[in-house]
């Protein structure tokens, strides 16, 4: 049977800010529907109205000609939408058996035939008897997914699903729904991906700041033309130059070996690696395979052994964060407003706190608070951060901006290595230029850096040199021109 | 000296009677802690419980309503700990505090006119058999309706919780409140259910004390005891199981503490008076070792409010 979904004038006010603006759309079973804009543009907002998360202040929805009330995500359910979050809404300390039948009434022995049935016709192989916490974001995204086919829906959505998927996993995922929609399920695809568009979808709606600006068949666009749509003006596309090959060494790890006490930590196992001036080295991965023990020992959160690193000569592996720092070490962490800023405090305090002593910041102990706006100022004017009030609290900072600021903050003293992990995770086309141009241009400054990330399309445009970690364990270091995405998707998955 | 077999039966069965309580608080706590509320006041919960039962043991005269009145008193006082940390999303360890202090003054003063009353006893089952086993009689027979509810418990709520739709989504709202109200679970009402069962229990805890084990009224009679019955969840890694033999070893030292004080041995009674503190928590931590499965059964949400925004 055909499905038809429509939006009807929805319109969903925050304080401060329209989520969405008198937004219409009409979906029709068959088809695969791309939901595409910004961060901020308004599409988790439309799609959680959409799931009965959020309830819209204006406008309709109608299934089949039926108007929705959805108050709660117990309607959408009911009324067959089904709906796969960015976040997973998994219980982790459950089993996948528990999380599959919790919002389910039926007997427990007749919902377990119908995984089995599931399971089997769509290829998918998952222990239903472990706990959901030891499985891999692409398993974890399958339970979601086998939790919404339970219902058998008329719709599922999916929210910015590849997020979290390697190659591999995002091209069986696409399979997967490519199936579904033949079977008459009617997709709607949330991304601000545009590669996955182009590949997956049929027709595409693009928005922006609340607002539809589009809708339109795949077949009458390109990427430049839908990614001109989503910013609302022409981007420039970046290009690195290929770097002077310089023999200059400035860091190097020799047989590093972290054991971590928590058995959901990743041990790190025998890292060897160097970085030479100017160069930038990519490190990717899956997240969860030792990333962020890996970061946490360069940036000196972890001490290792004194001679583990060597940085411009000085072994400094027993050295903490404040100390790598005065050697010239800058770091951005993964998790901005809980790693490398403090939510509540302003924007100027928060620039002052990695500045101890190369700064006058600080007189006989007392804060210097002029000095510190000033230089605050500086950065916020240099790093193009969008906003002039030094004294708003960070958690207030969009993560572009704030981004911007730590990328900033860090950049402003001049350090030799900047190391960062994930510096573009969730920002939006406009905020991921930006600071893939300022990572060029470090070292175009003959400056080095790590890079660290999970995004093989940002690690092949701006690395010199790759390498994957896997299970705590650095593959060999490959020099960019050699590597291709599907050869980092195998490495990521574990193979040789 | 031939020690009398009945006489080993008659202390074991006097440790498992003063194990009592501490299941019955424990276990109920656990239910709440499960769902990821954390409620300190189960010290207060107690008390309110031990003095409702025995007042109104006196005025009625029934003990059936006295029980069921302090069950019900409980539920009362932590249905204000629930209107304040769910509905008000107060913050879970504050309020825990005030509501024992509240409880342990509230009982006081209500209580002023029933002390040196003395108790009514209470009807035990099996009396007669007490003597036809050797050993093990004493231990099987002869006790109230509220010591076997209590023994039976743990293992109800172990089966609650692992086997039944509704011991599922309580689990699943102290893992994560913030997936089970995306699942369409109405989280708060969850909450307070939990935390009112948790009161009924402390409520029925503090009963069994006034009522039966010491049937008297004394004021802050219950010493302590909703403590024990805190860390014993905490200590349990919230396995109602291990929170039984918790309370067997605290109630079994406190016993035997008595009569090592009693014989004179030569220990510092101060030392013999902690001992069942110190050897219960270290018991407890030794067989919990398994950081797995201390994640496994530990609510991620414990202590922390949850507030439903749109």
């Amino acid at each position: 049977m055909n499905t038809n979904l429509k939006i009807s004038n929805v319109t969903k006010i925050y304080p401060g800010c329209i989520a969405n603006d008198n937004v219409s759309l009409e979906f029709n079973s068959g088809k695969i529907y791309a939901l595409l804009g910004e961060n901020g543009a308004g599409k988790s907002t439309l799609v959680k109205i959409l799931s009965g998360v959020i309830i819209p202040d204006e406008g309709k929805i109608y299934l089949n000609e039926n108007n929705l009330k959805l108050n709660s995500p117990l309607d959408a359910k009911k009324n067959d939408i089904g709906m796969v979050f960015q976040h997973f809404n998994l219980f982790e300390t459950l089993s996948v058996f528990e999380n599959l039948i919790i919002d389910s009434d039926e007997h427990r022995e007749s919902l377990r035939e119908k995984i089995d049935t599931i399971m089997k016709k769509y290829n998918f192989s998952i222990d239903l008897n472990i706990p959901v916490l030891n499985l891999s974001a692409g398993q974890k995204q399958k339970v979601e997914i086998i939790r919404c086919l339970i219902r058998s829906p008329k719709v599922l959505i999916m929210d910015e699903p590849t997020s979290v998927l390697t190659e591999q996993e995002t091209s069986e995922l696409f399979l997967s729904l490519k199936k579904f929609s033949e079977e008459g399920i009617l997709i709607i695809y949330i991304t601000h991906k545009l590669k996955e568009v182009m590949q997956l979808c049929d027709e595409v709606a693009v928005m922006r700041r609340g607002k539809l600006v589009s809708v339109s068949e795949i077949k009458n666009e390109n990427i430049e033309s839908l990614a001109n749509k989503m910013v609302g003006q022409n981007l420039k596309t970046i290009k690195k130059k290929k770097a002077k090959t310089s023999s200059d060494q400035l860091i190097k790890i020799a047989n590093l070996n972290f054991t971590s006490e928590d058995p959901f930590e990743t041990n790190l196992i025998d890292i060897n690696f160097s970085v030479n001036r100017g160069e930038c080295l990519g490190i990717a991965g899956i997240s969860g395979n030792g990333q962020s023990e890996l970061f946490q020992v360069l940036s000196g959160e972890i001490i290792s052994e004194k001679n583990s690193i060597e940085f411009n000569n000085n072994y400094i592996g027993d050295l903490n964060p404040q100390e790598r720092r005065e050697y010239l070490m800058a770091f951005s962490p993964e998790d901005r407003l809980e790693q490398a800023a403090i939510p509540q405090m302003k924007i100027f305090e928060n620039v002052a706190l990695n500045n101890f002593k190369s700064s006058n910041f600080f007189n006989n102990g007392l804060i210097n608070e002029n000095k510190i706006k000033e230089h605050s100022k500086k950065i916020i004017s240099d790093f193009n951060v969008n906003t002039d009030n030094i004294e708003l609290k960070s958690q207030f900072l969009s993560g572009g901006n704030l981004q911007k600021l730590i990328i900033g903050r860090e950049l402003i003293t001049s350090p030799d290595l900047l190391i960062c992990f994930n510096p573009t995770w969730g920002l939006d086309v406009g905020a991921i230029n930006y600071i893939h141009e300022t990572l060029i241009k470090i070292n175009e400054q003959n400056k080095s850096i790590i890079l660290i990330s999970t995004d093989t399309d940002e690690l092949l445009k701006l690395s010199d040199k790759i390498s994957v970690i896997h299970k705590g364990k650095l593959s060999k270091i490959m020099n960019a021109e050699e590597v291709t995405s599907e050869k980092l998707g195998i490495l990521m998955g574990g193979a040789n | 000296m031939i020690i009398d077999i009945n006489f080993i039966g008659l202390i074991i069965a006097s440790i498992m009677a003063s194990a009592v309580p501490l299941i019955l608080a424990s276990c109920g706590e656990l239910i709440t802690e499960r769902s990821g509320v954390l409620n300190l006041g189960v010290e207060g919960m107690m008390i309110i419980g031990a003095i409702s039962g025995f007042a109104l043991m006196t005025v009625t005269g029934s003990l059936i309503i006295a029980i069921f009145g302090a069950m019900l008193a409980g539920v009362l006082i932590s249905t204000i700990f629930a209107f304040l940390t769910q509905t008000l999303i107060t913050n879970h360890v504050a309020t825990g505090l005030a509501l024992t202090i509240f409880g342990i003054g509230i009982s006081a003063m209500i209580g002023k006119n029933f002390v040196g009353i003395p108790g009514k006893e209470f009807p035990v089952f099996f009396e007669g058999l007490k003597d036809t086993i050797p050993l093990l009689g004493p231990i099987l027979f002869g006790h109230s309706i509220v010591f076997y509810f209590a023994f039976a418990l743990p293992f109800i709520t172990s089966y609650f919780l692992k086997k039944t739709k509704i011991g599922l989504i309580v689990r699943a709202v102290g893992d994560s409140p913030e997936s089970a109200s995306n699942q369409g679970i109405n989280v708060r009402l969850v909450r307070y259910a939990c935390i009112l069962y948790g009161g009924a229990m402390s409520g029925l805890a503090g009963a069994y004390l006034s009522m039966i084990y010491t049937p008297q009224w004394i004021e802050n009679m219950t010493g302590g005891r909703g403590w024990i019955a805190l860390a014993l969840v905490v200590f349990s890694t919230w396995n109602p199981i291990k929170i039984l033999i918790g309370a067997m070893i605290f109630g079994g030292l406190t016993i035997i503490q008595f009569h090592m004080q009693a014989i004179g041995v030569r220990i510092p009674v101060q030392f013999l008076t902690a001992l069942p503190y110190i050897v219960t928590i270290i018991v407890l931590v030794v067989i919990s070792r398994d950081s797995r499965k201390i994640r496994l059964s530990t609510p991620s949400s414990l202590g922390k409010s949850f507030h439903k925004d749109n």
